[in-house]
């Protein structure tokens, strides 16, 4: 029999687990396991669940693993004895002392949790995120980690590997799935010298699988991009990551170290004539990067432009030669697949979108995080079942698809599966996977400018529509909200829509304008509330809206006590009122009542009332 | 009447102000238990003391008394001492008795402010430690529809659907809001020591001839340079920048134009800590606006300003920090805070303020 293998505790610490303090419960993990002389303490990356960090996950020598959510310091140490038998005598001792000190709140027996994937899909993109040590090699190398890449380079010729992914039926993950397989036969047709570039400029605000794929799982991620290198026959490559993302930074530049220093980068890899170097350079925070003519331009120490394409960047991209860039996502795909075969990922999925994709979904939902489906899994599977639905009290109004490209599908479309084609044809895309979802206090007219607004200052200016086509509809929405919408205002906004979508160069401006049209298309009455009834049915738009208290009010001061303007006066028992010359709408005081006492009100008529509940029941 | 009415208000509405925060109160409660504990104390101690004492004396004074009276009988002249002295041995009595009982109600009230207090003190304490169990989470696992799960005994009438899913999220989540701030300043306070200089006066050059070299004299290193730049400086000074153009490839045009294009730069020095509100997606539908808006309320800055008058925090919307299931999330400095409100994000605010 074999000495069971040591227990390891694995605390998630990427930039999510650390805003919520994950940091010093990594700390008190590893005091108590250097106390306990055995056990081994990890610091993974994100698993998705986000919403319940810290996180502390578990394996005992037997390969069972239980998951502690929302751990604090003070936790641990009897978290760790429940797993851990201490080496010494007097530690022993010591602990059996500490915790019967403890034993009040009824901890026994280890309680056995079947914590691994009860969904049906495999995780590809996340297979090893939140398992794995993302700073060390020989966690990754004891996870798979670059037997894809030894495959290609023993087993498969570079044709092979294109035909492989061609096969898998892959499709560019950054928004506009474009048949991977093919950018790679195309590029492996053009002459050396060559570059392949990672895509990790995630602008697309509500998306971060590519931040956490990055910062959880490097290696994965450099060796897709070394397969890609190898497939297309480059032999140079970059990662291009968003400044703001200083993690993901550094934890590539320490993976592509450590993969040079092992032999898995750099001259004769793995003892092949393949070489390869990468380099990481960060951006600058400029959305319209994540454009590939417009990324490459980035990358030459220019203004981040999208230039007119064809040519296309794998005939002519980075200083002029030959370039394939794929989306972070997509590269992480590329190990799972040489490792199962194509046909293992082309059984996932619908017919012309094959695998898994990840979404962040956050917003109004329960348990918001990374999700990891199948293509073909409908969106209120996604919202009910994976992410918990709304929170109590609230209804689902609309789901937000693909970022500021994207487009608000409503809650009865809620049956449109995951899907290029079909959400295309629903008006939204999948985009980069960001999954807003809203509820009934959410205004799609302030949606619909709050994109509109992104793109607009995202816009590098090049083409004219794009440029002050845009300033001009966001004017209108502007208007809109501010209750001073006109009769032609909706009428103007779809003509602007059309040309700037027609007019625009590049991905950027063609899709600027989505979130207006799907808005306009599935919720155009509450655009005519505002523009006729000068109302906000959300009861979102501030210089729309009103906030009342009404006779439900026992006089518990709550709302005079979080109203940070003081426009409610503080008297104890008496109904409170509010004065909406000081009011900023800032929400607090609805937020804060717990007897449904405070209204909002639009146009004379109540948009909502805040629920009977408790502040702790509304925390959950 | 109506002034004192309006005095008792005003009165109870300060001492609510001044009470409003737990740490406030937790001061508060523990004073008045620290106070009336030592009172009881003392006023126990006084009266052991003083019955100890007419203990110890009271077999001498006895003894005292049987003395004069023996006496009194051989000489008459004598009854006038000991009419004095059990006069006087009376009045010492009458007066302890008086003072034991005052003593004792004394001791009465500051036992009861100090169990009152206590109590307090006790409930203010942060909630105990949930158990380990009810932590343990089933990673997304779906609920099963229609299935209705019992916890154990205790929870029979709280019907639970969703499993161990439902159970997990019994989390301590109001606790948690409340130290967010604080934890996260923890993180904050070295940059006051590192990065304490606002605009440093002279801009080292040597630093940025080191960087050309770093990164070379071409075009492209462009970008590299100028983030190199900003970090260090924490914005791109017109001297460095200078620089750059007379040892490079590099034209002013370039720089012009790259460093007015990329949010990422700036051209004017930032306050003491940089506060970066998310405005993306998620954080807006969460209110990243409210945030904003009590924040620039809150630190007095201008509409068209984006730095406060004393040049403490320099408040910038970003797109997206990816932080979007913590929406909304705020990043002072490199450190972020998640689940905010307006007032959490207030407070965060004061208490790097108070730290530097």
């Amino acid at each position: 029999m074999s000495a069971p293998a040591p227990v390891e505790f694995r605390v998630g610490l990427a930039s999510c687990g650390v805003a919520n303090g994950a940091r010093p419960v990594h700390e008190a993990v590893e005091a108590a396991v250097r106390e306990a002389g055995r056990g081994v303490a990890r610091a993974v990356g994100c698993g998705g669940m986000c919403h319940r960090e810290p996180l502390v996950e578990v394996i005992d020598g037997h390969g069972r693993c239980t998951v502690y959510t929302h751990v604090t310091p003070d936790l641990v140490p009897a978290l760790v004895r429940r797993h851990l038998r201490p080496k010494g005598l007097l530690t022993r001792a010591r602990w059996m002392v500490a915790g019967l000190a403890e034993s009040g709140n009824g901890d026994s027996a280890p309680h056995d949790a079947a914590t691994e994937e009860t969904t049906a899909a495999p995780r590809i993109v996340l297979e090893n995120c939140g398992r794995v040590d993302p700073l060390s090699l020989d966690d990754a190398l004891a996870h798979d980690g670059y037997e894809g890449l030894r495959a290609c380079l023993e087993r498969f010729t570079p044709d092979e590997v294109v035909e492989m992914i061609s096969a898998s039926g892959l499709r560019g993950r950054g928004g506009a799935g474009f048949p991977t397989g093919r950018k790679w036969s195309l590029a492996r047709a053009q002459p050396a010298p060559k570059y392949v570039i990672c895509n990790g400029d995630e602008g697309d605000p509500g998306a971060f699988m590519d931040r956490l794929v990055l910062e959880s799982d490097p290696h994965r991620v450099v060796e897709g991009l070394a397969i890609a290198a190898y497939a297309m026959g480059a032999e140079e490559g970059l990662f291009y990551i968003r400044a703001e993302y200083p993690q993901a930074v550094r934890r590539v530049r320490e993976a592509i170290r450590q993969a040079e220093a092992h032999g898995l980068l750099g001259e004769r890899i793995l003892g092949s004539d393949f070489r390869l170097r990468f380099e990481v350079r960060e951006g600058a925070g400029a959305f319209v990067c994540g454009e590939e003519t417009a990324l490459i331009a980035s990358l030459e120490g220019s203004r981040g432009m999208p230039r007119l394409r064809p040519p296309y960047p794998v005939e002519r991209g980075y200083r002029g030669r030959p370039t394939a860039i794929n989306n972070v996502e997509t590269l992480a795909c590329v190990p799972w697949i040489v490792r199962h075969g194509p046909k293992a990922f082309a059984a996932l999925g619908t017919e012309s979108s094959k695998g898994t994709k990840v979404f962040a979904l956050a917003g109004k939902v329960r348990h918001g995080g990374l999700i990891e489906v199948p293509m073909g899994v409908s969106i209120r599977e996604i919202v009910e079942d994976l992410g918990g639905g709304v929170p109590k009290g609230r209804t689902l109004k609309a789901v937000q698809l693909g970022g500021p490209s994207g487009g608000c599908l409503p809650a009865k479309l809620g049956d449109t599966t995951v899907d290029y084609e079909a959400l295309r044809e629903s008006g939204a895309i999948m985009g980069s996977g960001g999954l807003v979802v809203l509820d009934d206090r959410d205004c799609m007219v302030d949606m619909a400018r709050f994109f509109l607004r992104f793109t607009c200052h995202e816009s590098c200016g090049k083409c004219t529509f794009c440029r002050i086509g845009t300033q001009r509809m966001l004017e209108i929405l502007d208007r809109l909200c501010e209750g001073e919408g006109r009769e032609e205002d909706l009428e103007n906004l779809s003509e602007l829509a059309d040309r700037v979508s027609r007019t625009s160069l590049c991905g950027l401006g063609q899709t600027a304008p989505n979130p207006v049209l799907t808005s306009l298309r599935y919720f155009r009455a509450e655009f005519e509330a505002h523009v006729r009834e000068k109302r906000c049915p959300a009861g979102r738009c501030t210089a729309l809206t009103d906030y009342r208290i009404n006779d439900a009010c026992i006089g518990c001061t709550m709302c005079a006590q979080v109203c940070p303007v003081g426009a409610i006066a503080y008297r104890p028992h008496e109904p409170h009122a509010i004065d909406l010359d000081l009011c900023t709408r800032c929400n607090m005081c609805f937020e804060a009542c717990e007897d449904a006492a405070v209204e909002v009100t639009s146009g004379g008529e109540v948009c909502a009332t805040s629920p009977r509940m408790s502040a702790a029941e509304r925390a959950s | 009447m109506t002034s004192a009415l309006a005095a008792i208000t005003n009165g109870r509405a300060w001492l609510r102000r001044s009470l409003a925060t737990t740490d406030d109160q937790m001061r508060v409660a523990r004073r008045v238990a620290l106070v009336s504990g030592v009172v009881a104390l003392a006023c126990t101690a006084v009266l052991i003391a003083g019955q100890a004492i007419a203990v110890w004396r009271a077999p001498a004074e006895k003894s005292q008394i049987v003395e004069l009276e023996g006496q009194t009988k051989e000489d008459a002249e004598i009854a006038a001492e000991l009419h004095d002295e059990r006069k006087r041995q009376t009045d010492v009595s009458v007066s302890r008795e008086t003072r034991g009982r005052a003593l004792a109600w004394i001791l009465l009230l500051s036992g009861g402010i100090f169990v009152a207090s206590g109590k307090w003190a006790m409930s203010l304490r942060p909630q105990p430690l949930p158990s380990l169990d009810d932590l343990v989470a089933v990673r997304f696992a779906p609920p099963k529809r229609g299935k209705v799960r019992e916890q154990g005994a205790g929870a029979k009438e709280k019907k639970r659907t969703a499993g161990a899913e439902e159970v997990a999220s019994k989390e301590p989540r109001g606790e948690r809001g409340g130290n967010v701030a604080a934890e996260m300043v923890a993180h904050v306070s070295h940059f006051d020591r590192d990065q304490g200089n606002v605009a440093p006066e002279a801009v080292d050059l040597e630093f940025v001839d080191e960087l050309i070299d770093r990164f070379g004299r071409g075009r492209e290193a462009a970008i590299p340079i100028l983030q190199a730049i900003q970090s260090h400086y924490r914005y791109l000074p017109d001297e460095a920048l200078q620089r750059v153009c007379e040892k490079t490839e590099i034209t002013p045009a370039q720089i012009a134009g790259t460093s007015s294009f990329y949010s990422q730069f700036r051209r004017s020095p930032v306050g003491r800590h940089v506060v970066r509100v998310c405005h993306g997606t998620a954080c807006h539908v969460a209110g990243a606006d409210q945030i904003t808006q009590e924040l620039r309320r809150h630190l007095e800055i201008p509409p068209d300003a984006d730095t406060d008058s004393q040049r403490l925090f320099t408040l910038d919307k970003v797109a997206c920090v990816g932080c979007c299931s913590l929406a909304p999330v705020m990043m002072i400095e490199e450190e972020t805070a998640g689940r905010l409100s307006p007032a959490t994000a207030r407070q965060a605010l004061d208490t790097v303020a108070k730290r530097t």
